[in-house]
């Protein structure tokens, strides 16, 4: 557990890559790109540029957020595999650190989301 | 069915973004797999390209590191920079529509240049692969009978005076043209060779590659048939074999010595294949009244150019002391090689087409700046922002100006790459004979000095069009830009301005272009005095050893002739020792009997020709008055001229030159039997230029061209016409043979580069310039919308609507054009300077373009006045 511990101390995640987490979580097995950026789309109402989401992916991958794997090569895709990406244990722990962080914040403001 | 792809250029550009192979395929693969999606829609390839575009600047964005800054405190002003480009980098690429049309057009403009740069640079500046090309001098005669750019300007006998008095100037040596004939196993070839002084090699700081350079004791008359072989020559007819050193090969039917093999690629001058030394001999040595020679030297280490001018001006002086009659108002001029042996009208043409290129890269700005203006204006908001929150005004106008810089230089290697091609395509397409004239040419092509043009350039392309827009966004004023719907005069008027000016810099440009097509045209296609079509043409040159006197020359040409009639197909043979668009030239001082000269150390001088009776049927050249030659008019008949209608107006104005005398220098009188018609010799300098004609045989020459007229195609006939002349003699070769359409062509190579060049720069400048106009009319119309709306409300019908767009753009097209007008009559001196004096600007031509400028800016502003005149006053007025 300590070496967890250790990660989330480095971690530092930014907005856009929290949202990208997010989304390859709720997407379980199916994450890959397209439906990353649609589950974003669907449950932010926000457009993000495509070659954002590569750069995204790419660097969360490189940060050791994400792990990948590739499937089988698929006719509708010109003969090429889809990558799945899953998201490692080290940046769940950061996410729920960060959700935690944020709620504390929260706490006793309530009534200000209600004006 | 197969479903068609994704766009292939797309794909590529995606799979250029990626250094990962794993990436670039989930990235190829998501996009097709959404592709197929799109494909039962239209627009699929549009959203493919989209992507495309936006996936490959992310991609190279992340290229950029982002934070890798070294926080230092000793570079923070590098700090401060790094951030300023990350900053710009990102704003363009939020952009990259935008961003890809900009660099596209720089690219043009600044791609148009650089080609310009290189040719200038290596034809004009540094032509000749030398060492130290500097030190290397032309050194010329001057007097009242030499011209400016004549290079054959020397006597032999100041020649060598020079040489053994001057000592500012080293391995002094003189060039002669030299016609080799070369005989290898029976196969005669004329090759370009130069007879040159000892210290030739030297004089240029080149060295033989094997064998030796000439020595002094080479030019010993008698003992000078040795020669160096040039590296191609010797690939070439010796198979690169190095025995050659020491073998004798047959030049004009005498043995010759190999003593050196030239260094790879050295062609001096003029191409030439062969060198032999230059030996005076004992009649030629004393001469001081012919000059023949070009001369050039290598300026002693301590010593400048200067210093040889005033030595050799000290020595000028006391020759035309000393020998009066021949050096008499002769004095000297020392060049550097390069500045001397280049063509005159090099110059004007290529800054006519440096111009040009600055002209349209200009105009590239002009619309460039005027985009940037358009999104300064849309970031009008986020700027004030900035501003207010305490951004300084300075730091907005260098993120600015670092936003252009960049643009500028992303701009850079596609303008590279486009002048490398134009430049290619300009080599491939020039004939070689042309070819090995233009010193320089082989070498053209992308350098270190064209790298640094380039982006030098580029910086400056970029703060032209990029201050405005900067200064503008740094104007605006916080509270007027954040109050919504604000608008501004001030940035309409100005972007007005930059359309007048791109429309009146893009005029003058058009004329001169419509001028070099037109007088290209008038050259190749219009009259020339004779009918060149169906004509073979060729040359030759008799050497002296086996046509030693007039008598053996006289009696080759007329078996030549002989055995040219009797070749089927051949209706008529002439030969003259000048053919036109053949690039040589003749001519003498002429006395008129009855009119002497005015100055008679100041004679008329005539263009010289020498040709066979048949020479006018031959060419259908028209006898106007009198008669042409005959065989009558043979050697020891009274002497007889034909004259052309220039002459005849020149000389005898208002009489009738037939019966009249004439003669050259102290020869006998000749009578003038005839008067032709006027023909052009040369498109550059000899057009309808006067011309004396007389018979071959009464002035036998040893070196003459041949023309054969055909009824069919004179390719056709050109083997056969070949081997006649071999069974006339079989060790004299014929060079050159082509159809008289062809050598007009080749000599007109000049004039048709010159006319593709500047077409495609006037369509450049025609298409940004129109371009530019349809950008800020749509402009205009979206910023007018509301108001468009309300007189529409208010009953203006939507030819109402279009004419008052339109009304606007041919209001400002009208004012650049007449600009344009203006400029394009105070530029016609350069311009006919450049386009080498072949039209006139009259002004109609002036007209003409101006109203297709006109025409052409009115169709594109009528695009933007339809869309206007749709506009709906409910969506129009609700927008707001």
């Amino acid at each position: 557990m300590s070496y967890i511990a250790v990660m989330t101390d480095h971690i530092y995640l930014g907005e856009l890559e929290q949202i990208v987490l997010l989304a390859v979580l709720r997407l379980k097995d199916e994450a890959y790109a397209i439906p990353i950026l649609d589950q974003i789309e669907t449950q932010t109402g926000r457009k993000i540029a495509r070659g954002a989401l590569y750069t995204a992916l790419d660097r969360l991958e490189a940060k050791g957020c994400l792990r990948s794997r590739v499937g089988e090569p698929l006719p509708e895709r010109g003969g090429r595999a889809r990558r799945y990406f899953t998201v490692t244990p080290a940046a769940l722990h950061a996410l729920k650190h960060s959700r935690a962080s944020l709620l504390r914040l929260w706490r006793g403001l309530e009534s200000l989301l209600e004006r | 069915m197969h479903a068609p792809g994704p766009p292939r250029a797309a794909e590529w550009l995606i799979a250029l973004s990626f250094r990962r192979v794993h990436e670039r395929d989930m990235v190829l693969g998501d996009l097709h797999e959404e592709y197929v999606g799109h494909s039962m829609r239209q627009g699929a390839d549009r959203w493919y390209w989209r992507q495309a575009i936006s996936i490959a600047a992310h991609a190279l964005a992340r290229r950029i590191p982002a934070d890798s800054t070294p926080h230092r405190s000793g570079d923070f002003f590098m700090r401060i920079f790094l951030k300023d480009v990350k900053y710009a980098w990102r704003s363009l690429l939020k952009r990259p529509l935008l961003t890809v049309t900009v660099a596209t057009t720089l690219a043009f403009g600044l791609g148009a240049n650089a080609a310009i740069f290189n040719l200038i640079d290596r034809l004009v500046f540094r032509p000749f692969p030398l060492a130290d090309p500097d030190r290397t001098v032309l050194i010329s005669e001057t007097g009242p009978r030499l011209d400016y750019g004549n290079k054959e300007t020397v006597s032999p006998a100041n020649f060598i005076d020079w040489r053994n008095t001057a000592d500012t100037v080293t391995h002094l040596s003189a060039l002669l043209w030299w016609d080799a004939n070369l005989v290898e196993r029976n196969n005669p070839e004329r090759v370009q060779g130069t007879q040159v002084s000892w210290g030739f090699l030297d004089a240029l700081g080149m060295r033989p590659a094997l064998g030796r350079g000439f020595v002094r004791d080479d030019e010993t008359f008698g003992r000078h048939h040795v020669a160096i072989v040039s590296d191609a020559l010797w690939k070439r007819r010796f198979g690169g074999d190095p025995a050659l050193i020491g073998r004798s090969i047959t030049i004009d039917g005498d043995p010759y010595q190999v003593v050196g093999i030239g260094p790879p690629r050295f062609a001096f001058p003029d191409g030439s294949e062969l060198w032999a030394p230059l030996a005076f001999d004992p009649k030629q040595a004393p001469r001081r009244d012919i000059r023949y020679l070009t001369v050039i030297g290598r300026v002693q280490p301590a010593r400048t150019v200067d210093d040889v001018q005033n030595q050799m001006s000290v020595i000028a002086d006391r020759l035309a002391r000393e020998y009066p009659d021949a050096n008499r108002d002769h004095g000297v001029r020392v060049l550097t090689l390069t500045r001397g042996i280049m063509d005159q009208g090099t110059g004007p043409l290529l800054s006519l087409w440096q111009a040009s290129a600055l002209v349209v890269l200009l105009i590239a700005c002009a619309n460039i700046a005027n985009l940037m203006l358009a999104r300064t204006t849309e970031r009008r908001r986020e700027t004030a922002v900035r501003l207010a929150l305490g951004a300084s005004r300075g730091r907005v106008v260098r993120e600015l100006l670092t936003e252009s810089t960049l643009l500028a230089l992303i701009a850079v290697p596609p303008a590279i790459a486009f002048a490398w091609v134009a430049l290619h395509m300009m080599r491939i397409s020039m004939p070689a004979r042309i070819l090995r004239f233009v010193p320089g040419v082989e070498r053209l092509g992308p350098d270190p000095r064209l790298l640094a043009f380039t982006i030098g350039l580029a910086l400056i392309t970029a703060l032209v069009f990029g201050v405005l827009p900067a200064l503008q966004a740094a104007k605006s004023r916080v509270s007027e830009a954040l109050k919504d719907g604000g608008r501004t005069t001030g940035r309409q008027l100005l972007r007005r301005v930059i359309v007048v000016a791109e429309m009146s810099i893009a005029l003058p440009l058009l004329v001169a272009a419509g001028l070099g097509v037109l007088g290209t045209h008038r050259f190749l296609n219009g009259p020339q005095g004779y009918d060149p079509d169906g004509l073979l043409t060729m040359k030759l040159v008799l050497p002296e050893r086996t046509y030693a006197d007039d008598s053996a020359r006289r009696r080759f040409v007329e078996r030549a002739m002989e055995t040219l009639v009797s070749v089927p197909g051949v209706e008529h043979a002439a030969a003259v020792n000048n053919l036109p668009a053949a690039g040589s030239n003749s001519s003498r001082a002429i006395e008129i009997d009855g009119h002497p000269a005015v100055d008679p150390k100041n004679p008329p001088v005539v263009d010289n020709r020498v040709a066979t009776p048949d020479y006018f049927t031959t060419m259908r050249i028209p006898i106007q008055r009198g008669r042409a030659f005959s065989i009558a008019d043979r050697e020891g008949a009274a002497p007889v001229a034909i004259i052309s209608e220039s002459m005849a107006k020149k000389y005898w104005p208002g009489e009738d030159p037939v019966g009249h005398r004439l003669r050259i220098g102290k020869d006998p009188w000749m009578t003038v039997v005839g008067i032709c018609g006027d023909v052009i010799q040369d498109w550059f300098d000899r057009r309808n230029v006067p011309t004396l004609y007389r018979p071959i045989a009464q002035s036998p020459s040893d070196y003459f061209g041949i023309v054969v007229r055909t009824a069919g195609n004179p390719a056709a006939i050109a083997a056969s016409v070949r081997h006649a002349l071999l069974r006339v003699d079989a060790t004299q070769p014929v060079f050159e043979m082509m159809s008289m359409r062809v050598q007009l062509k080749e000599r007109t190579i000049g004039l048709q580069y010159l006319a593709a060049i500047m077409t495609v720069f006037a369509g450049l400048a025609l298409l940004l310039a129109v371009v530019g106009l349809y950008a800020v009319m749509a402009y205009m119309m979206t910023q007018r919308r509301h108001e468009i709306g309300i007189r529409i409300a208010l009953g203006a019908s939507p030819r109402d609507i279009a004419r008052l767009t339109v009304g606007q753009a041919a209001r400002l097209t009208a004012i650049g054009a007449a600009i344009g007008f203006a400029l394009s009559l105070a530029l016609g001196r350069l311009v006919q300077a450049g386009l080498l004096g072949i039209a006139t600007n009259d002004g109609r031509v002036s007209v003409v373009f101006g109203l297709v400028l006109v025409a052409s800016a009115l169709v594109a502003s009528y695009l933007p006045a339809r869309r206007a005149a749709a506009i709906d006053p409910l969506v129009a007025l609700r927008a707001e």
